[in-house]
């Protein structure tokens, strides 16, 4: 426990000191405020209800922030080896799992931190205008509902998966994923968007709407029909579930294949 | 901590690290020499438990390494500096040996910090206890490194080529430091300075070629030197015959030291060999061993 506590706290504090973290989350959640036209949440009438107007708020954000924090948790496996810290931490005596464990926390806990803030200025900036504070508790709900179960299911992804295929080629494959898996649009092409699995959180911001339309494609028919129920406060729930357990595949897979090589034992004769 | 090997072989696809290594390493400051590729690395990770053997047995402080509890009951009482350790340059060394203590189980957190600041004090890093990794000159990390291996008080300390890029000043302080700690303790120290096993060591063993060429006390291995160790002065060039250890210009011609079976001029004169001799005799009179 201590050890998993130590590996979480440590991680956390190095990537929430990257500059990169803040400057990458700013420029995109600084293009989305500035670019998001006629449809976005600024634009909302005025006497919309708090939770509608945090929901879309949210799902604005969640269509490049995520991005970031795939691109920079991408390397934080793969930098034991590269830092050369590796053989030491393998020295000390804890499973391995445990560091993959303490890595997944640390990373959520700071690409919360921008996501977080991200919602809470913008209720802030909205307090004017809408004269709700509402909003304040509305911007906290959205945030775990819509932000935190997609920032975990990339931290799964974006630890274990550069592994296996490295660093640059994961980035590239991510931002293909991003776009194809949460916004193409589920008629054009086959895609998982609109289905429970899309990390954007389309199911989670369109029960916060609750105003009859789908947030971005929840529940919109296409491929794989069986994961597009229709949206409900049941299938947000759903939704939140299935995007953090998804993410927590490629974890355990990593953690079984970790803890395997270090049970191995050997022959005392050749 | 007592430490016996017996048969220990390592192979990494085609090349074999370690060729069937039988020692014995019943404590105090043990000191591991060999050429580049000997196989020295490569049997301190697995004596960490960071590597896996081919096969062969290894029984540290009575915990078999083959399995996994014997290797985690090891590190439980383990300090170790690998070679070319990297360090988290977002860190300051007090959170880095924070973090590292925290792994080794240190749980009581005054006294974690309390012992992460003594060592930094120790390894003469207090002024820049507070300051990023990322601007540490590589001596710096070094002892950062130094100063990681000692937490937790470990009863077994294995540190792979310490002393690279230290300065003589630091060198000295740091095998010092070393032994005074072998007292109560079980240091394998790997190096290429033969100079530093002769300051510090009683025991020692060579590798080569994945094989132990020697193991002893340290005197037997100098006495190798014994009788092949000569000097010659001469203002020509240096001798052809033998290893050529040492040359130094004087006024009256180049002093060489030459280790050679046979003297190496007629007015060569037998003398006293150093350790150093005597690892250049044993590597000569060891067959032409298969390096990688
Ligand atoms: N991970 C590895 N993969 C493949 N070969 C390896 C690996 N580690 C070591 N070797 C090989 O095993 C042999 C022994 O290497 P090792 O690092 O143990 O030598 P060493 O005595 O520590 O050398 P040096 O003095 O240069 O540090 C070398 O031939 C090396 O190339
Ligand atoms: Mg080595």
């Amino acid at each position: 426990m201590t050890a998993l506590l130590a590996v979480a706290r440590y991680e956390f504090r190095m990537q929430a000191r990257k500059r990169s973290l803040w400057i990458a989350a700013t420029l995109l959640g600084g293009a989305l405020i500035v670019l998001q036209g006629d449809r976005g949440p600024r634009s909302l009438p005025v006497g919309t209800p708090a939770r509608e107007v945090m929901g879309t708020w949210a799902l604005l954000f969640a269509i490049l922030m995520p991005l970031a924090y795939g691109m920079l948790l991408a390397d934080r496996l793969v930098r034991d080896r590269k830092l050369r810290v590796e053989p030491l931490l393998e020295s000390l005596p804890h499973a391995p799992a445990t560091r993959l464990a303490g890595k997944y926390l640390g990373g959520i806990g700071a690409c919360a931190l921008p996501g977080l803030a991200a919602l809470l200025l913008a209720a802030i900036t909205e307090l004017p205008k809408r004269h709700d504070p509402a909003l304040i508790g509305w911007a906290l709900v959205a945030f775990v509902v819509v932000t935190l179960p997609g920032i975990a299911m990339v931290a799964g992804f974006a630890l274990v998966c550069p592994v296996i295929v490295s660093v640059p080629l994961f980035r590239v494959l991510f931002v293909g994923y991003w776009f194809w898996g949460n916004m193409l649009a589920p008629d054009f092409l086959p895609s998982l968007t609109g289905t429970l699995l899309t990390p954007i959180g389309d199911y989670g911001a369109t029960w916060l709407l609750a105003n009859g339309h789908t947030a971005l494609f929840a529940g919109t028919p296409g491929f794989l029909s069986f994961l597009r129920p229709d949206p409900s406060a049941a299938t947000a729930a759903l939704s939140v579930a299935v995007v953090v357990l998804c993410g927590l595949i490629p974890l355990a897979a990593a953690a079984v294949v970790a803890h395997r090589s270090t049970r191995q034992t050997w022959p005392s004769k050749a | 901590m007592h430490i016996e090997i017996a048969d220990l072989r390592r192979r990494f696809g085609r090349v074999t690290a370690l060729d069937g290594v039988d020692l014995t390493v019943a404590g105090g400051m043990f000191g591991l020499l060999g050429t580049n590729g000997a196989g020295k690395t490569t049997l301190m990770r697995i004596l960490a438990g960071v590597l896996p053997a081919t096969s062969g047995r290894v029984i540290a402080g009575g915990h078999d390494l083959s399995t996994r509890a014997g290797r985690v009951a090891v590190q439980r009482r383990l300090g170790y500096l690998p070679q070319d350790l990297g360090l988290y340059p977002d860190l300051t060394p007090t959170e880095f040996l924070d973090y590292v203590g925290l792994l080794k189980g240190l749980d009581d957190r005054a006294a974690r910090r309390r012992q992460a600041a003594e060592l930094l004090d120790l390894v003469g890093l207090s002024d820049v206890a507070g300051r990023k990794l990322k601007g540490f000159s590589g001596g710096m990390r070094r002892r950062v490194g130094i100063a990681q291996a000692l937490l937790g008080d470990p009863a077994l300390l294995i540190v792979d080529e310490p002393t690279v890029g230290l300065d003589p000043e630091e060198r000295i302080r740091f095998r010092t430091l070393l032994s005074s700690l072998a007292d109560a303790r079980t240091v394998l120290l790997s190096t290429h300075i033969v100079e530093d096993v002769a300051q510090t060591c009683r025991q020692t063993a060579v590798l080569a070629g994945g094989r132990v060429a020697f193991t002893g006390a340290v005197t037997d291995l100098t006495a190798r030197a014994e009788g092949v160790t000569w000097e010659i002065v001469t203002p020509g060039p240096p001798p052809t015959d033998g290893v050529v250890v040492s040359a130094i210009a004087r006024t009256d011609g180049t002093h060489y030291r030459v280790v050679s079976p046979q003297p190496p001029a007629p007015d060569a004169v037998l003398v006293t060999p150093s350790l150093e001799e005597g690892y250049v005799a044993l590597m000569r009179s060891a067959a032409p061993a298969p390096v990688g």
